[in-house]
């Protein structure tokens, strides 16, 4: 993997945001920036504030301080579907699918956006691109065999794997995957960790994620948050080291 | 590497498309039945029968409309009677102080249908659920009253002495007046809106409505605005309901308030329910059923509203999905088995 210049402008860059609920700092003042083509996870403890930072950065909930820039173009408080259009797309903790709808009819509704706005009221033939698209999402998943089951009646394994092809179905230039492994098997979650591992380079991933583990092999970059604030970052081995991090991660031993 | 196996995909598989297919059996069904229907009252003379199903067609309109809402987007109105006695009485107005020109009226009704649906739409979705029904039933009742006050709508009275009109369609006229050839007029419009409707729903646009009713906060996620489409949804629905509305004066000869009370509005929800919530179809053949159980019945006795609140309730308790939803399994098993024999005789 080829470096980018350090000078060239980062994917995704986050500077001094923050957001309070009714008093309460739930972020406050994080910064730094995604390299593009790299894996940068996001860890901390319950609570640290990693999911409101993502609900920050993907427009879900909109900041009360800072900027989001999104190769170099300042995208602050821009609504979900804006963020989409710049190239930044996410998954959920807690899978957020259309249940009722079918496995392949999930993907295809997601990859609608790569056609123009007008094919919407065309025949549902002339979206190829998006057919396509959810086609080899299928394949990619291994979830051919379950194109016409309910996605509410995936096995939660299968689900989650959903949960990360529909995010992809919109060919992003970023991706924000919060917690992916979120209760798979432990074979699924190396499976999981080699799918992220080839996402990278095309992709900017931004990650969260509990197991320590796969943080430490698959990232390129580990920001650590706890109680809202960004506490070290670094490079794996770096943040593992930091006896900050071990203190508010780790426990106190 | 990607790309490699998007260019071996070379024919996308369409995603299953859902009950649909088996409902345009169903609306072709309907179709030949409501031309026997017109052929044995033409042939008994029977213009009394032929204006009452003219009359369960123009309120399937409005059921339609409903059903875009409900059963497409997950939206329920308690206010649909706004959009469809606007379109009434737009019609009326154009018909006796305007011209006799049935495109004029239904143009104008269509016209002031977008505008309205484009006002109480940007209203009613600022709110979600339950609060979204009450807004629109809010709306509807608002206007109600203010035209049951205007004296120069006709206030309680409403509109009376509204023309019959010749409807020119190219080569072809037709009378109002002549009880079959506005009930075959009235059909083909009522299908060709049907058909136009069942058509968007399976396009692209209605599959992103079926997103919104399936997981509304998932969808600005994927990249599409939800509110817009609601507006756009909840707008098309009221053109729709306006132009049934404006066939009302064509055939009645007069409007009244009543069109846009709840009593309207609702008896549109228990027709879509009663029907087949989200299939188009079931609407319209609730509409049929509902109007020739209100005829028959109120024949007997004037509580027929008892009657109608018995079936609504028995049909929400034992066919949860309407008349419809309880005939389409069975259509599409027989589709299932028909397309397993087929493969099996292929050599």
């Amino acid at each position: 993997m080829t470096a980018f210049p350090r000078t060239a402008t980062p994917a995704l860059s986050v500077r001094d945001l923050s957001v309070n609920f009714g008093g309460l700092q739930a972020v406050a003042g994080v910064g730094f920036e995604a390299e593009r083509g790299r894996i940068t996870s996001v860890i901390g403890p319950n609570g640290a504030g990693k999911s409101t930072l993502f609900n920050l950065i993907s427009g879900a909930i909109r900041p009360t301080g800072g900027r989001v820039t999104l190769d170099g173009a300042d995208v602050t408080g821009r609504s979900p579907d804006r963020m989409l259009a710049g190239g930044l797309a996410r998954s959920f903790q807690i899978t957020n699918l259309f249940f009722e709808l079918p496995v392949l009819e999930n993907l295809r509704i997601a990859a609608q956006i790569l056609e123009t706005p007008w094919r919407a009221v065309l025949p549902l033939g002339r979206s190829r691109k998006a057919l396509v698209k959810a086609d080899a999402l299928l394949e990619r998943f291994g979830l051919t065999a379950k194109a016409d089951a309910l996605a509410g009646n995936l096995s939660h394994g299968e689900q989650r794997r959903l949960e990360i092809a529909v995010a992809l179905a919109c060919e992003p230039r970023v991706l924000l995957l919060d917690e992916p492994t979120q209760g798979m098997s432990h074979g699924d979650t190396a499976d999981t960790g080699e799918l992220i591992k080839s996402l990278a380079g095309d992709l900017t991933v931004l990650l969260i994620e509990h197991d320590i583990g796969l943080v430490m092999s698959l990232s390129d970059h580990v920001v650590v948050m706890a109680q809202g604030r960004k506490i070290a970052e670094g490079a794996p081995a770096a943040v593992r080291a930091n006896p900050a991090v071990q203190a508010a991660y780790f426990g106190h031993a | 590497m990607r790309e490699a196996v998007m260019t071996a995909v070379s024919l996308p598989r369409s995603p299953s498309r859902g009950p649909l297919n088996a409902t345009h059996w169903l609306a072709l069904l309907f179709l030949a039945v409501a031309l026997v229907f017109a052929a044995v009252a033409w042939t008994t003379g029977n213009g009394f029968y032929l204006r009452l199903a003219t009359e369960a067609l123009i309120f399937a309109g409005l059921a339609m409309s409903v059903d875009l809402l409900l059963g497409y987007t997950g939206l329920l109105s308690l206010g649909q009677a706004l959009y469809f006695g606007l379109g009434a009485y737009v019609s009326a107005l154009v018909l006796r102080d305007g011209a006799p020109s049935f495109w004029l009226a239904t143009g104008a009704a269509l016209a002031a249908g977008a505008l309205a649906g484009l006002v109480g739409g940007v209203i009613a979705n600022r709110v979600k659920g339950v609060y979204f029904a009450l807004i629109t039933f809010g709306l509807a009742q608002v206007v109600a009253k203010a035209v049951y006050n205007t004296r120069e709508l006709g206030a309680s009275d409403g509109i009376i002495g509204i023309p019959q009109i010749r409807v020119t369609l190219g080569p072809l006229a037709l009378d109002t007046a002549d009880p079959l050839s506005f009930f075959l007029f009235v059909l083909g419009l009522t299908m060709a809106v049907y058909a136009g409707l069942a058509y968007l729903m399976d396009a692209p646009f209605g599959r992103t409505l079926a997103a919104i009713r399936a997981n509304e906060k998932r969808v600005p996620f994927l990249g599409f605005n939800a509110w817009g489409h609601k507006l756009a949804v909840y707008v098309l629905a009221a053109c729709v309901a306006a132009l049934s509305g404006a066939l009302y004066p064509m055939l009645r000869g007069f409007v009244s308030p009543e069109l846009l009370f709840f009593h309207t509005s609702g008896n549109a929800v228990v027709t879509v329910i009663v029907g087949g919530v989200g299939t188009l179809i079931g609407p319209i053949a609730g509409s049929v059923l509902l109007t020739a159980l209100r005829s028959v019945v109120g024949s007997w006795t004037e509580h027929h509203l008892i009657v109608v609140g018995v079936i609504f309730m028995l049909s929400v308790i034992f066919l949860r999905k309407g008349l419809v939803g309880a005939l389409l399994p069975w259509l599409e098993r027989r589709a299932a088995a028909r397309a397993r024999h087929g493969r099996r005789s292929a050599p």
